[in-house]
């Protein structure tokens, strides 16, 4: 208890204070007959004593504490107190409950993870970790995730908006804005997430799940503080910014993919390419290897992907990709397409997971990352169509989204399995299996949390916020 | 032992856990019906996720987060599909309409990481901690040695090992007296410095991940005893085997000619080919200070014997260097220099049809080399060669001679006793299988081989690369069979084609069509282009791949290397 006592003097006036900033934002200042502030009290509480362990910097508990509030705001507002308005009113009700999920991931979660982080950081281990490489090389992967996001900007108009900020409404004022914002949260990223991301694909998930949670805390929240405009965390809100969580979800890609590539490259020169530190195999041979592997792997996944696209009739259209019509067509592009992605996967997550239960988890968020990726960003725009990011697109595309999901549990599973089969053979020399060993994500690291949130908000936010029901996407 | 706690866990964390279930699931649900769902997706869970290594926070976040694709996998699809309805609720609506199992199957995983935490800490305290499979059985029952790491040797270590994989009670030894394999298609390359040496040798540890690679040479061996006698320059030991791999490979033939063999240059290995062109270099350099013409002619004259393979393809290397350093020695001419090819043949190049082999030794001839046919190589010394041309003798003025007239199968051969069965070259006879016959456990391929040519009864496998790469694949196959008590196979492999390249842009290529005894012929920059991506797609490595690739790019830029690395 004794070395808890600073960090639970901490959490639990941080608990208390999100509760009253949630009660002066104007949301029912109760739950269950309970005063916010003191479940703000009992959440963060709690959460040291469930997490003091695991965060080790205030970017592991940051995602904790989110994980937790999403956790948190699953358990009572969309499942005890929806429930009790009966099963076929509680999507509604869960819809209705929005805003605390806004306001439990900004007051709660988000703040009581990063103190507890910080604290943690004093007795964490001397894990190498360098401020100027997290800020320059996270600021220039912002530069490029604001390019991405701009473009969807343009298109909506949304510049003058931003630059509301600044008290105008010139459009280039707008951009400057939006750039200097990307830069900041892409620096942040470097900052909180240096540890943690190891690969490119854990990054790409850090990102993904970075840039979900910015949407929360940016077009949601600071942005209409900034306007002078009162806070709106409704779900009809959250409907009408479902461009913009797409916006954020691709540019939080985008960043978490430039970041691991520089990144990696900084390690790369300054670190691996030290004889002293070298491994069995160079990075070329083992890209190469993960490639192929990829590719196998990833036909399990691209056939189950294509039962999904047979029954939803979308394989027409993916034949539109190569000027065609024949759903035969459009079976082969596909399985080309997974092909490619699987390929990337490949690269992308080796030694990201040693378990079954890990790789499902990394190939579920891949899936989700290509669900972004794919129907609502470069489909449309290999068609030449405008970018589908919006609620009525997110709604047609959900049939995809699980196809996607299936399609990245599958590959993943296929290819640790095809990993494993080439590690029997290492692990006969005990210097080769520690070496390779030390190569696998350790337990410890908040890749959990991240997995929960980012599939978790995932699957929840279309469902909740998509607009119309019919099938189709690819 | 595991397995059992991890379905006992599994289905008590499951049980405790499916009233969470019960609550989401729409009324009229049959109790049964969830609990048997918890029960089972907890099994699952208790697999995936090993929960004795992981911390509370760990196992919640985890389960909570499988309990997403469990709602899209059961509810979503399964549960519609089984119900008859024809499409899975996969629309908007549909899932709207589920959202409360989604609920559900969150919370559900979420306690089901507290569940099996607790519940795998409570059987720890039971039963003590989860029992440590044991470690696989590191008794060695069969020990496989390959003597020889060309081709055929390493070859064969390495479909050994896919044969076997992790099996540890296999032990897989190879003896080399060299740690790399060498490349030997690009050797003219390097003798012609257009190549780095070690660019088309792959270290034999790099590549064979659990062979055990002894540099050694192998000195005698005793099939009664079942041993092998090895040695390296102090140490001698020997090694015991069940099967044995007799992969030794050829060294040069000199027929008896004391002063070839004292004299000449050997181009079998990498040594040999930096030696031509350190000589080549070194020559130059005398001649370009030599003030006597004859005796700078005799300097700028190398003399290759033999116009096999490796004959033709070394004079049309050095012929493209040494053509190519005159612009570095502005004091010698194209006149003093002469590469001269010494053939008892009527024509070049055996192993190719005729108008391949004309076609090559036209283009040589064009681009200087000078051909010496049915002549036959008697004597050499410091300053000349002694031939006898068309029955007449004579000598060519000539300070350097390079000799790939001539191999015979590896002297260690000779040593077996006379139960083995040898032709008059001194190879071992095998059977189809490629075992020695009468003596079990024994197997030989490669260039000391004599290996049936299914295809064509009555004939022999020709000692190439491309067989002794197939051979080797054989023999991997049929010492797991015989280890595993399963029947053997027989080798039969019909050969692809022939490719040589005899100068820049110069290549020759015979290339079989399947399924007929047809072959097609190439000649030219297409054959030279074949000729570089086939060898490349062969040369064993991605990293050497690249390195010869960046080799051959360097070349279209800045001439050829000319610094001499040893006297």
């Amino acid at each position: 208890m004794k070395p808890y006592r600073i960090p639970l003097i901490v959490c639990a006036i941080i608990g208390a204070a999100g509760g009253l900033i949630i009660m002066l934002s104007g949301l029912p200042s109760t739950l269950f007959g309970l005063p916010l502030v003191i479940w703000g009290v009992i959440f963060g509480v709690a959460f040291v004593f469930l997490d003091a362990r695991e965060a080790k910097s205030p970017g592991a508990g940051m995602l904790w504490g989110i994980a937790y509030a999403l956790l948190l705001w699953i358990a009572l507002p969309a499942g005890l107190a929806a429930r009790a308005t009966g099963q076929t009113e509680m999507f509604s009700a869960a819809r209705d409950h929005f805003p605390e999920l806004v306001a439990y991931l900004v007051c709660f979660g988000a703040p009581l993870g990063i103190a507890l982080g910080t604290l943690g950081l004093r007795r964490a281990s001397s894990e190498p970790f360098s401020l100027s490489r997290a800020v320059i090389v996270g600021g220039l992967a912002g530069i490029v995730g604001s390019w991405a996001f701009g473009r969807w900007m343009e298109q909506v108009n949304f510049f003058p908006l931003i630059a509301g900020i600044a008290g105008s409404n010139v459009r280039e004022t707008g951009i400057v804005l939006h750039y200097g914002i990307g830069i900041f949260i892409g620096a942040s990223f470097g900052a909180l997430f240096q540890r943690d991301a190891r690969g490119h694909g854990s990054s790409l998930g850090w990102g993904l799940g970075y840039g979900v949670f910015w949407w929360f805390v940016g077009p949601l929240t600071i942005l209409p503080l900034l306007l002078n405009q009162p806070l709106n965390w409704s779900a009809d809100r959250g409907a009408q910014l479902f461009g913009s969580l797409i916006g954020h979800a691709v540019y939080g890609l985008i960043v978490g993919l430039i970041y691991a590539t520089i990144d990696r490259l900084w390690l790369a020169f300054f670190r691996d390419s030290d004889p002293i530190n070298r491994q069995v195999s160079g990075v070329g041979s083992r890209g190469l290897q993960g490639i192929g592997r990829g590719i196998l792997a990833s036909m399990a996944g691209g056939l189950l992907f294509s039962l999904v696209m047979i029954a939803t009739g979308a394989l027409p259209r993916v034949a539109q990709i190569v000027g065609g019509t024949s759903p035969v067509l459009g079976f082969f592009v596909h399985l080309v397409i997974s092909a490619l992605i699987g390929a990337s996967y490949g690269v992308l997550f080796q030694y990201e997971s040693a378990t079954a239960g890990g790789s499902i988890m990394w190939g579920l968020v891949y899936g989700l990352v290509w669900w972004f990726l794919g129907p609502l960003t470069l489909f449309p725009i290999l068609l030449g169509s405008p970018l589908a990011w919006s609620a009525e697109a997110g709604g047609a595309a959900l049939p995809s989204l699980l196809g996607h999901l299936f399609y990245g549990a599958a590959t993943a599973v296929v290819f640790l399995l095809l990993e494993h089969r080439n590690a029997d053979w290492l692990l006969l020399d005990p210097r080769l299996a520690a070496r390779e060993s030390r190569m696998v994500r350790p337990l410890g690291t908040p890749a959990p949390a991240l997995w929960l949130f980012v599939i978790g908000l995932g699957v929840l936010l279309p469902v909740l916020l998509s607009v119309g029901g019919g099938p189709g996407g690819y | 032992m595991n397995d059992m706690r991890k379905i006992v866990l599994g289905s008590v964390a499951g049980f405790a856990a499916f009233p969470l279930l019960l609550v989401a699931a729409s009324a009229g649900r049959p109790v049964w019906e969830v609990l048997l769902v918890s029960v089972l997706a907890g099994i699952a869970l208790a697999f995936v996720f090993n929960a004795s290594n992981r911390s509370i926070a760990n196992t919640i976040m985890s389960g909570g987060a499988i309990g997403v694709p469990l709602w899209a996998l059961i509810h979503v699809v399964a549960v519609p599909l089984l119900q008859g309805m024809g499409t899975p609720l996969w629309s908007a609506d549909g899932m709207r309409g589920l959202f409360p199992l989604l609920v559900g199957w969150v919370l559900w995983g979420a306690a089901m990481g507290v569940l099996l935490r607790l519940a795998t800490g409570v059987a720890t305290r039971i039963l003590g901690p989860e029992p440590i499979r044991a470690p696989a059985n590191r008794e060695i029952k069969t020990r496989i040695l390959i003597l020889g790491g060309g081709f055929a040797g390493m070859s064969t270590a390495s479909h050994l090992e896919e044969e076997f994989g992790a099996d540890t009670s296999v032990e897989i030894t190879l003896v080399s007296e060299n740690n790399a394999l060498l490349f030997t298609p690009m050797l003219a390359e390097v003798a012609a410095s257009s190549l780095e040496p070690t660019h088309i040798s792959t270290p034999l540890r790099t590549s064979l991940r659990r062979t055990n690679v002894i540099r050694a040479t192998a000195t005698s061996i005793d099939l009664d005893a079942k041993s092998v006698g090895v040695s390296d320059a102090r140490n001698q030991w020997s090694l015991p085997f069940d099967h044995l791999v007799l992969a030794l490979g050829s060294v040069s033939n000199y027929l008896g000619m004391k002063n070839v063999e004292q004299r000449a240059y050997d181009f079998k290995s990498i040594s040999d080919a930096m030696h031509i062109r350190n000589r080549v270099i070194d020559m130059f350099e005398r001649a370009n200070r030599e003030s006597d013409p004859a005796q700078r002619k005799a300097m700028l004259t190398f003399v290759i014997a033999g116009a096999g393979f490796a004959g033709a393809e070394l004079a049309g290397g050095l012929n493209d260097f040494t053509r190519g350093m005159l612009a570095d020695y502005p004091q010698l001419s194209t006149d003093d220099l002469k590469i001269v090819v010494l053939h008892p043949r009527d024509r070049i190049l055996p192993e190719l049809s005729e108008p391949l082999a004309k076609y090559a030794e036209q283009r040589m001839t064009a681009r200087g080399v000078t051909f010496m046919l049915n002549t036959r190589l008697n004597d050499c010394d410091d300053d000349s060669v002694t031939c006898t041309c068309n029955s007449q003798p004579m000598t060519i003025p000539g300070n350097t001679l390079v000799w790939t007239a001539g191999t015979t199968p590896n002297p260690l051969l000779r040593t077996l006793p006379p139960t083995v069965e040898r032709d008059k070259r001194g190879a071992v006879l095998v059977a189809n299988t490629l075992a020695v016959t009468g003596h079990p456990g024994v197997w030989s391929l490669g260039d000391c081989a004599v290996v049936p040519d299914t295809l064509n009864p009555g004939k022999t496998c020709p000692p190439t690369a491309q067989f002794a790469l197939r051979e080797a694949k054989t023999v991997a196959h049929n010492i797991k069979a015989v280890v595993s008590g399963k029947s053997m196979q027989s080798f039969r492999f019909k050969a692809l084609g022939l490719l040589a390249v005899v100068g820049h842009h110069t290549a020759c290529a015979e290339l079989s069509i399947p399924f007929t005894n047809k072959t097609i012929l190439f000649s030219g920059l297409m054959a030279w282009l074949m000729w570089r991506a086939i060898y490349l797609g062969k040369l064993p490595g991605l990293e050497r791949k690249v390195r010869v690739m960046s080799d051959w790019l360097i070349e279209l830029f800045f001439p050829r290397d000319i610094v001499q690395t040893t006297e």
